[in-house]
């Protein structure tokens, strides 16, 4: 037991100092803030593509929209604050809590569609947040111009204490999303992702946890997206595109749904090959396409479930021999 | 020292009598004793069953009994299934009544169905075939654990007890039918005939009034099914009430207490099994143009 739980602390040892040295790291390579500010963009998207996963990877259901809750929390956030003084540390929970409601009421029919009518379901309503907020009545969020955002004030002018206050809150979203899916809840999830039928007859009521998984998930990216509004002190329409739901999307994809590290992965490598193709930037969507039909076609299960493969490939074979040296013996 | 054997020789034949004497009673009493010592659970009044134009179920009424092992047999498409979906709420009846201890159930959701007392199985096995084998019976469970999701994102230490006592219990579950050594295998891995017990653990561990099992012969070898049949009596004898569907009629008249035969839809005979073999219309239902022998 001791051994074990040394053996657990060690890795997260290292872990830690990484997290806590790389931004330092990162100014001293190249000089400057940049890649603090890449840093922190790769933490508020853990966030935001770990939602995801409890929707997508978890309970089964797809959105194709949900670029539409990280922009509808961050408009929240930066409305109120521009418009009513509202402090921030009540606007940021408004929205990510708006956006979790927005969830819940767009699950609320939406649960009864089988996948394929889902994701057009989420489509539209990704569709929809665009234009109402590029053509608002009254013009209250300044339509297509977006709008400009004021920073937190005691992280203003930092991107590197910007990158441990969402590293915080990256480590809290993350391990709540442990906890979730290894409860009862997050049985319940998986069984619907399953067999939804079997759900039903083991005493699972769909529809409820189904809107639940799409609060949650709508909750991780309307809190992402506050803090994306706040660090780059700017949010427009443009952001609730398709782009960046499908941005998301391969994220999950790429890195592999249903597993906690599996969204990291896929955020970081992915962010990193977008910072190198930045000069191409037109081409950005058909980056994400290539690597769609390559996850799609070669690893359906993401690197993580390429990686589990691979070892369950090796543990079989390991076992194997084990038995073939047993009967030999024998 | 011979006295005293013959003595005792004498009493245990004294009570052999006793215990022989009890069950003729039982076997005469008739209805009134059966009513006490296994009263009705679980009931259906006139259930009729339409899909569009067609009655799948013609005004089935059925009753099963504490304790008991009631079958439902008949042909293919003669409705058994349907009457089952009609029970768990799958299907909502078009007309008549489905009672749990006096309970309406017609008309509810699977999942409240499930959370009253009933449980099942599937006659096409419906696993969660990613979870391990040991989650699968953690579902099962769900009705019964308390924990919500409020407790289960702050990890409550009430949430903790409550899971590593849900997990330890759905091990005692995987041991009562030896799946306990591939407890973290992805169910999906099992062979078909475990993949078939584990869908009963799985219904079981709801702690249900009346399980229902559709067909959980299917698809088992010969030796797989005498295990079945011992577990069966084992699941009775811990105080469960089955109600089943199955083909293999050699396991039926050795396990049923109470056989009802579905025919077209509608109720064709009820009985004992000795009746129900013996039963003219049923013999003629099974070789008029079925597969089927009795």
């Amino acid at each position: 037991m001791k051994t074990n739980s040394k053996k657990k602390i060690l890795p997260l040892i290292i872990g830690a100092v990484i997290l806590l040295a790389l931004p330092f790291v990162a100014q001293m390579i190249t000089g400057n803030d940049y890649w603090v500010l890449i840093l922190c963009t790769m933490l508020i998207y853990v966030i935001a593509v770990s939602g995801l996963d409890i929707l997508f990877g978890y309970s089964g259901q797809i959105s194709l929209g949900h670029a539409s809750f990280y922009v509808i929390a961050a408009y929240t956030t930066g409305l109120l604050n521009n418009y009513f003084n509202i402090p921030l540390f009540i606007t940021i929970p408004c929205g990510a809590i708006l956006a979790a409601l927005l969830g819940a009421a767009l699950a609320y029919p939406a649960s009864r569609l089988k996948f394929h009518f889902l994701s057009l379901a989420t489509v539209a309503f990704g569709e929809i947040t665009y234009y109402f907020l590029y053509t608002s009545p009254g013009g209250f969020t300044n339509d297509y111009k977006g709008i400009n955002i004021r920073s937190i004030p005691f992280l203003e002018g930092s991107y590197t204490k910007w990158y441990f206050w969402l590293l915080l809150w990256a480590i809290i979203f993350v391990v709540a999303k442990i906890f979730i899916v290894n409860s009862r809840t997050g049985r319940a999830f998986i069984a619907i992702r399953e067999n939804t039928h079997a759900a039903d007859g083991m005493g699972v009521n769909v529809q409820k946890y189904k809107i639940l998984a799409f609060a949650i998930s709508a909750f991780y990216v309307g809190f992402a997206g506050t803090m994306y509004a706040h660090l780059y002190k700017y949010i427009s329409p443009e952001t609730a595109r398709q782009k960046q739901s499908v941005l998301f999307l391969t994220m999950m994809l790429f890195g592999g749904s249903g597993s906690i590290v599996g969204s990291m992965i896929g955020v970081v490598i992915i962010e990193i090959l977008l910072e190198l193709i930045r000069p191409l930037q037109e081409y950005q969507m058909l980056l994400y396409g290539i690597l769609l039909l390559i996850v799609i076609i070669a690893l359906p299960g993401g690197i993580v479930g390429g990686v589990r493969d691979v070892m369950a490939d090796r543990a079989k074979r390991k076992l194997q021999k084990e038995g073939e040296g047993g009967a030999q013996n024998g | 020292m011979a006295d005293i054997v013959k003595d005792e020789i004498l009493a245990q034949e004294e009570t052999d009598k006793a215990i022989a004497k009890e069950a003729e009673l039982q076997a005469a009493g008739g209805k009134a004793e059966d009513d006490k010592a296994h009263p009705v659970v679980l009931e259906t009044r006139g259930v009729t069953i339409q899909f569009g134009g067609l009655t799948a179920v013609d005004h089935a009424s059925i009753k099963v009994r504490k304790g008991l092992i009631t079958a439902l047999i008949g042909p293919n498409g003669a409705g058994k299934t349907t009457l089952f979906n009609a029970v768990s709420g799958v299907y909502i009846p078009t007309s008549g009544e489905v009672l749990l201890n006096g309970e309406h159930l017609e008309g509810k959701r699977g999942f409240q169905i499930n959370e009253a007392g009933i449980s099942r199985t599937y006659q096409v096995i419906n696993l969660f075939r990613s979870m391990t084998v040991l989650e699968n019976v953690m579902v099962g469970m769900h009705t019964r654990l308390k924990s919500n999701f409020w407790s289960d994102l702050f990890n409550s230490k009430k949430k903790r007890e409550e899971d590593a006592e849900a997990r330890e219990k759905a091990f005692e579950w995987l041991k009562f039918v030896g799946l306990d050594e591939y407890a973290n295998s992805p169910a999906g891995s099992l062979s078909y005939g475990k993949q078939r017990l584990l869908e009963i653990v799985r219904g079981l561990a709801s702690d249900p009034q009346v399980i229902l099992l559709d067909e959980p012969a299917a698809g088992m070898n010969s030796t797989e099914k005498l295990e079945l049949d011992a577990l069966l009596k084992q699941i009775l004898n811990m105080g469960y009430t089955i109600l089943i569907v199955e083909h293999d009629m050699k396991l039926i008249m050795n396990i049923s207490d109470y056989i009802y035969v579905l025919y077209h839809g509608a109720l064709l005979a009820e009985g004992t099994p000795e009746e129900i073999q013996a039963n003219p219309d049923v013999i003629a239902a099974y070789l008029g143009g079925e597969d089927d022998v009795i």
